[in-house]
Parts: structure tokens; sequence; C-alpha cells
């Protein structure tokens, strides 16, 4: 079960639906963080899967490339997070539609 | 033997990924992500990635997840400032029925390549030796262009948390 390739994407398919039901059916918006973060994941398993497959060392700094990338959505995502649950006080990702408005200040 | 550490790390993300999505607080949902990932990490063990082992173990688990469960916790959320989540079973549920179409085609054409044994290679791969030459023989632009995009979301990230904008 471990030999083969099939078990790994299997895995890594089963991560990425939970993660994108975590963003189509949550309205925490740390929720959608959380599952964002593990659709990556996912992703990142595919890669490295496909790496030990075609024995490649390629695919395993791609991951690295999207860990990266991950850490620096992190920092921006978590401060805007901050910066929106202090003026509303709170953590429904619907009222975040304040983003998309010309005059958000009230 | 290596059968039995692949499922019983693959059962482990699988319910750490369904606590995540499951769980109302978000303090319980961090931690069950971290479980998630911690499992993730083994996986990759088993792909014979042991440098991407440790990052992620001590990037995504350690630094990433920590960020969250440290901003989670700074905010102080109560049970109020929770949004109401009355669809949620019923979304995940139609959901999944409507991904499992997507995903059997996904498994479908990975059927397609030629089965080979994936037993864990020797030392040199995925080591932190020859993982830096593919980087920096390879890929030395993109590694560049990361290390700009994180000062621009450093520098972001300061802009945005800047008291007086909030206040203001």
């Amino acid at each position: 079960m471990a030999d083969s390739l099939l078990s790994y994407i299997a895995l890594a398919m089963i991560l990425f639906s939970i993660g994108f039901l975590g963003v189509i059916s949550r309205k925490n918006i740390f929720i959608v963080y959380m599952s964002i973060e593990l659709m990556l994941n996912a992703i990142n398993l595919i890669f490295i899967s496909l790496g030990r497959y075609y024995e490649t060392m390629v695919p395993q700094v791609m991951a690295m490339i999207i860990i990266a990338i991950a850490a620096a959505e992190a920092a921006v995502f978590l401060s805007l997070i901050v910066v929106l649950y202090r003026r509303k006080k709170s953590l429904d990702s619907d009222i975040f539609t304040v983003l998309s408005q010309k005059d958000a200040h009230e | 033997m290596v059968d039995i550490v692949f499922i019983v790390l693959a059962l482990f993300a699988i319910f750490g990924g369904l606590g995540m999505i499951l769980f109302a607080q978000p303090i319980y949902c961090a931690l069950s992500l971290i479980v998630c990932l911690v499992a993730l990490g083994g996986i990759f063990a088993l792909l014979s990635a042991p440098f991407l082992f440790m990052v992620q173990i001590i990037l995504y688990a350690g630094a990433i997840i920590t960020l969250l469960l440290f901003i989670i916790m700074f905010l102080n959320i109560k049970d109020v400032n929770l949004p109401d989540e009355p669809n949620k079973v019923t979304t995940i549920f139609v959901g999944a029925a409507l991904l499992i179409p997507f995903n059997i085609l996904i498994l479908k054409a990975f059927s397609t390549l030629p089965n080979k044994p994936m037993h864990i290679l020797g030392k040199d791969f995925g080591s932190i030796h020859s993982f830096g030459i593919e980087l920096f023989r390879g890929w030395l632009v993109p590694f560049e262009l990361i290390s700009i995009l994180l000062l621009a979301a450093l520098v972001g990230a300061v802009v945005y948390a800047r008291k007086g904008s909030v206040d203001g």
C-alpha cells in the first residue's frame, strides 16, 4: 500500500477535498484560512510523491517554494484579520465584503 | 511495516483535517490542523524527503500554525464573535457528494501511470546536500524572488497592523 503512487495521490485528494469543503462550508475566517493551508499541503504531497515516483529532486524544491509562499501569505492574512476584527468585532467572512467597497470608512 | 506506518499517518491526517472543518471553536481547529500537518510531515519522510519532513515540522507546525494560535489567543474571541453557521453540515455533505466525480477523474488519470515500487531510497535522495545543489543550480532566480516576496509580506503586515491606521 505504501508502495503505490495511487495511495499517496488518493490521500492528497482526500485532504484537498476536505480543505475545499472547509472553504465553501465555513464562515469563520480563521477556518477558511486553515483550509487554504490544508489545500496547499495536499498539493505539496502530490508534488513530493511524483518526485519520488520519477526519482528527481525538482518537485521537492517546488514544495519548498510553496511552503515559503504560505509563510508570506500567513503574515499578510493574519494581520489583515487582526485589523478587521478590531474594527468589526466579528469573524464572519461575509463582513469582509467591506474590502471590496470603495467607501469603507464609517 | 511501512504499510502500517502509512495507514496510521494517513488516518491521523484525515481525522485531523475533518476535525479542522467540524469543530466550532477556532482554537480546536488549529490544534487538529497541527495533528494533520505533523502526520503529513511523516508521510513526506516515507516518500524519501527527510529535509522537507524537517521543514514541515519546523516551519508549518512550528511557525505558521503557532503564529495562527498566537493570533487566535491574542484576539480573545468570545462565542458572540463567532459567526452563525446553520447550514454547515448540509453544505459539507452536498459538497462531498459533488466532489466525488472530480476525485475519481484525478485518480483515473493517475492510475494510467505504470506501477513502480516506491520503497524508501538511499541517503542521498532528499538530503540537505542534494536539495541545496538542486535549489541553487536550477532555482536560483525563484529563490531570490521568494526573498523579495517575504520582504514585501513583512512590510505589508507591519503597515496593516500599525496602531494609527486602525483607530483613525
